[in-house]
C-alpha cells in the first residue's frame, strides 16, 4: 500500500512536470499530449489528463485557445504562460537536484 | 433490430444504440460523481465530453457508419479510462485531498444515493405504482398493495391516490432509471447486474405469453370471418353500427352532462348526479362513461378488426383501457356506496315562529316559480337564486307537509317548522337541515306558504323535508285555499269541499278549530236524490203491504190502483 502510494505520488509529480515541458514546446492539443505521454509510458488513460490540465490552467501556468477542427467539435489548444515558464525552469532545477539526489542514493546502494 | 437514441454531446448530434447509450450514461454518471460538482469539475467534464464527441466522430468517419454501438462506447471508455483508473493514478491520498477540497464538511466515502420514485414496469399489476412505492420505501410491494386496498375499502381514497400517482410518477424505462428507482449506484457493476436481472425476468415472463395471446386472437379472428361468411359479416356490420352509435350517444350524453356540471345549463341532465357534489359528480360521470363506453369501444374495435382486418390494438393501450374500465367500475360502486351511506342518519331541527292572532286565518300557497311584478324581490334576495327557466327545476324541493293542531283558546297562535335532512353522520345531517330555507309569510289574515323550499349553499339532495305544524287556538276560523290542499295532511279537504253546493268550482273550504283539530265549518248539503229514493222505496213497501189501495201521485193526475193482484195505472186528465 505504502509502495503504491509512493509510486503514484512520484508519478504525479513527474506527470505535471512532463506535461508542462511538453506544452512548453509549443501550442498543443490535449489528445496529442496524451499521445506523447503514452509514448513515454507515463499515462494510460486520457481521463486522468483533463483534471491535471484544468488544475494547471487554474493556477495560471497554462492558457488555451479554441480552434475549429475538421472533425468534430472545436478543440482546446493549450500553451504555456510566462508564469508556467517560470515554474518550469524552477522545476528543471528541482528535477536536476532530484536526479542528482536519486542517483547519489542509488550509487551508494549499488556499491 | 436495435432502437437508437439521439444524443447531443456539446451540441453535436449522435445516433446511439440503446444499450450503448445506457452504458455511456452510467459511465458519465460515474465520472460526474468522481469529480464532484464544482466549477473546476465542470470544466473537466466538458473537456471529457468534448473528447468523447470527437472520438465518436472519428469512429463514425473511419467506420463509415451512422450509429454508435456498444463496442464504440466501450472502446472510448477504455481510452478515456474508468473511474478506478483515475483513482489508481491519482492515488488514494490525492483523491481524499481532492474530495476534501471540493466537498468541505461532507464526510468522505459516505455516498448517499437518493432513490427516485418511479413506476416499475417489470413488476406491475396495473401501472407499477405499488412496486415503485415499494422500491422507494424498501419494502415488499405486497404490503403497499394491501394498504391501498384497505384505503379503498375504508373510503375509496385509494383509487384516487392511485390514479394521481400513476399520472405523477414517471415510468422507469431505461436501466439507469430502474437503478435510480432501486437506489443503486448507477455504476458499471450495478448496471451489469441490472442488465442480467432484466434479461432473466424478460425471458421468463414475457417471451411466451404475449406471442401466444396474439396468435390466439389472430386465429380466432380468421376463423370467425371465415366461418360466418356473408351473414356473419352483415351481423358484424349491424353490430358495428350499433356499437358506434352507442359510443356516439354516450359521448354526447357525457359531454352535455359535463357541461351541466361545469355550469353550462342544458336540458340533458342525469338526475342521480344531483345527489353528488360537483367534483364528485364529474368523477362519477367519467367513471360511468368509461365503464359503459370501454366495452362498446372494445366491441367496436374488435368488429373493425374482423371486418377491415386492421392491426390489433397496441397491447399497452388495451391494458390501460382494461385497467381504466376496472377502475371505473370500482369508482361507480364506491360512489353508490358512499352516497347511500350519506342517507344513514336523519336530523330534524324544530323552529317555532309565532303568528299574529286573527279571527279568521286564510291559508294559501305562493308559487315561487312565478314571479309577479308587483311582488317585492324579497324572496329572490332571500334565497339568492335565479328564478328563471330550468335553473330552478334542479334546485327546488317540494316535500312540504302542513298539519294543524289545536291549543288553548287564549294562547298565542304559532307555527312550528321541522326541517329534516339526512347525512352520513348526525352532524352532517343537521348541518344540511340548517341549510333548508322555508318560512311562511303572514300578511294580516293571510298566511302565505311558498310552494317550494330552497337549499342554501348549493346543498346536496339528501331527502330534505319540511313539516309545518300550525298551532291555532280553539274556536279560530280557518279558510284553506284550494292551492294549498295538496300540502295539508291529516284532514280530509276533499270531504269538506263536497259539502259545498258547487264543489268543483269551490275555491276554498272553511274550517273551525276544535279540541280534536280542524272541523269542516260547512254543514253537509241536503242529500236530495237519496231522499227521493228512500221515499219511493217506502212507497213501494206500502204497495206490498196494502193489497187493495189507490195511490195518487201528487200533481200528475196519475193514480195507481192495486186490486186483487192487479195493478191499474190511470193517466186521466183532470176535468177542469
Amino acid at each position: 500500500m505504502i509502495a503504491e502510494n509512493t509510486q503514484t505520488q512520484m508519478r504525479k509529480g513527474i506527470l505535471e512536470y512532463c506535461i508542462l515541458s511538453i506544452i512548453s514546446r509549443g501550442e498543443i492539443y490535449a489528445s496529442d499530449i496524451i499521445g506523447e505521454l503514452k509514448k513515454a509510458q507515463l499515462l494510460v488513460v486520457e481521463g486522468t489528463l483533463y483534471p491535471l490540465l484544468t488544475r494547471l490552467k487554474n493556477n495560471g501556468l497554462l492558457s488555451y485557445t479554441w480552434k475549429e477542427s475538421s472533425s468534430g467539435p472545436p478543440r482546446k489548444y493549450y500553451q504555456i504562460t510566462d508564469e508556467g515558464r517560470a515554474v518550469l525552469s524552477r522545476l528543471d532545477v528541482t528535477w536536476k537536484e532530484l536526479v542528482f539526489a536519486v542517483e547519489t542514493s542509488l550509487q551508494g546502494r549499488n556499491d | 433490430m436495435n432502437r437508437t437514441i439521439i444524443i447531443n454531446i456539446n451540441s453535436i448530434v449522435f445516433h446511439i444504440e440503446e444499450d450503448a447509450y445506457d452504458t455511456l450514461r452510467s459511465y458519465m454518471i460515474d465520472i460526474k460523481k468522481h469529480f464532484g460538482n464544482t466549477a473546476e469539475s465542470k470544466e473537466i467534464l466538458e473537456d471529457i465530453e468534448n473528447r468523447i464527441a470527437e472520438m465518436f466522430n472519428e469512429r463514425i468517419q473511419t467506420g463509415r457508419k451512422e450509429v454508435i454501438n456498444l463496442d464504440d462506447v466501450q472502446r472510448v471508455i477504455e481510452q478515456m479510462g474508468r473511474v478506478s483508473d483515475f483513482e489508481e493514478s491519482e492515488g488514494t491520498t490525492v483523491e481524499e485531498d481532492f474530495r476534501d477540497e471540493q466537498q468541505a464538511g461532507q464526510a468522505p466515502h459516505v455516498e448517499y444515493v437518493g432513490k427516485k420514485l418511479m413506476r416499475d414496469p417489470d413488476d406491475k399489476m396495473l401501472g407499477g405504482v405499488c412496486s415503485g412505492l415499494a422500491h422507494y420505501f424498501g419494502i415488499e410491494p405486497i404490503w403497499i398493495r394491501i394498504v391501498l386496498v384497505l384505503f379503498f375499502l375504508l373510503g375509496g381514497s385509494g383509487v384516487l391516490a392511485y390514479i394521481i400517482l400513476w399520472i405523477v410518477m414517471p415510468i422507469a424505462e431505461t436501466r439507469a432509471d430502474k437503478m435510480a428507482m432501486r437506489g443503486e449506484e448507477p455504476n458499471l457493476q450495478n448496471f451489469k447486474k441490472s442488465f442480467d436481472q432484466e434479461a432473466k425476468s424478460f425471458s421468463e415472463t414475457f417471451s411466451g405469453t404475449g406471442e401466444r395471446i396474439g396468435r390466439g386472437a389472430r386465429t380466432a379472428g380468421n376463423l370467425l370471418s371465415g366461418c360466418l361468411g356473408l351473414i356473419g359479416k352483415m351481423i358484424a356490420w349491424v353490430m358495428l353500427i350499433f356499437a358506434g352509435l352507442n359510443l356516439l350517444g354516450l359521448f354526447i350524453f357525457y359531454m352535455f352532462n359535463m357541461m351541466n356540471l361545469f355550469g353550462l345549463e342544458n336540458p340533458m341532465f342525469f338526475p342521480p348526479l344531483k345527489g353528488l357534489a360537483t367534483n364528485d359528480a364529474i368523477l362519477a360521470l367519467t367513471f360511468g362513461f368509461l365503464a359503459i363506453a370501454i366495452p362498446f369501444f372494445a366491441l367496436f374495435f374488435w368488429l373493425t378488426r374482423i371486418l377491415f382486418k386492421t392491426d390489433k390494438l397496441n397491447s399497452y393501450l388495451s391494458l390501460t383501457m382494461f385497467a381504466a374500465w376496472i377502475v371505473s367500475i370500482i369508482g361507480i360502486i364506491y360512489y353508490c356506496i358512499a352516497t347511500s351511506q350519506d342517507f344513514r342518519e336523519k336530523s330534524t331541527i324544530n323552529v317555532q315562529k309565532s303568528i299574529q292572532p286573527q279571527e279568521v286565518y286564510y291559508f294559501t300557497e305562493k308559487d315561487i316559480r312565478v314571479l309577479d311584478a308587483s311582488e317585492q324581490d324579497s324572496l329572490k334576495s332571500k334565497f339568492n337564486i335565479q328564478l328563471d327557466g330550468q335553473d330552478l327545476r334542479n334546485y327546488l324541493h317540494r316535500d312540504i307537509s302542513i298539519y294543524f293542531e289545536s291549543i288553548d283558546s287564549l294562547s298565542q297562535p304559532y307555527i312550528q317548522y321541522s326541517y329534516s335532512a339526512k347525512g352520513k353522520t348526525y352532524q352532517l345531517a343537521s348541518e344540511r337541515a340548517h341549510n333548508i330555507a322555508y318560512e311562511a309569510i303572514q300578511e294580516d289574515k293571510t298566511l302565505l306558504f311558498p310552494s317550494h323550499f330552497l337549499l342554501k349553499k348549493n346543498a346536496l339532495d339528501r331527502d330534505q323535508q319540511v313539516t309545518v305544524t300550525v298551532y291555532l287556538p280553539q274556536g279560530a276560523k280557518v279558510v284553506l285555499q284550494r292551492e294549498i290542499e295538496h300540502k295539508i295532511r291529516d284532514i280530509s279537504y276533499w270531504e269538506c269541499r263536497n259539502n259545498y253546493p258547487n264543489e268543483n268550482q269551490q275555491k276554498y273550504t272553511e274550517w273551525t278549530m276544535s279540541g280534536v283539530g280542524l272541523l269542516c265549518a260547512q254543514p253537509p248539503k241536503p242529500k236530495e236524490e237519496e231522499e227521493v229514493k228512500s221515499k219511493k222505496k217506502a212507497l213501494l213497501d206500502d204497495v206490498e203491504i196494502k193489497k187493495d189501495s189507490i195511490i195518487r201521485i201528487d200533481g200528475s193526475n196519475v193514480t195507481i190502483e192495486v186490486k186483487d193482484n192487479n195493478v191499474k195505472i190511470n193517466t186521466k186528465k183532470e176535468e177542469s
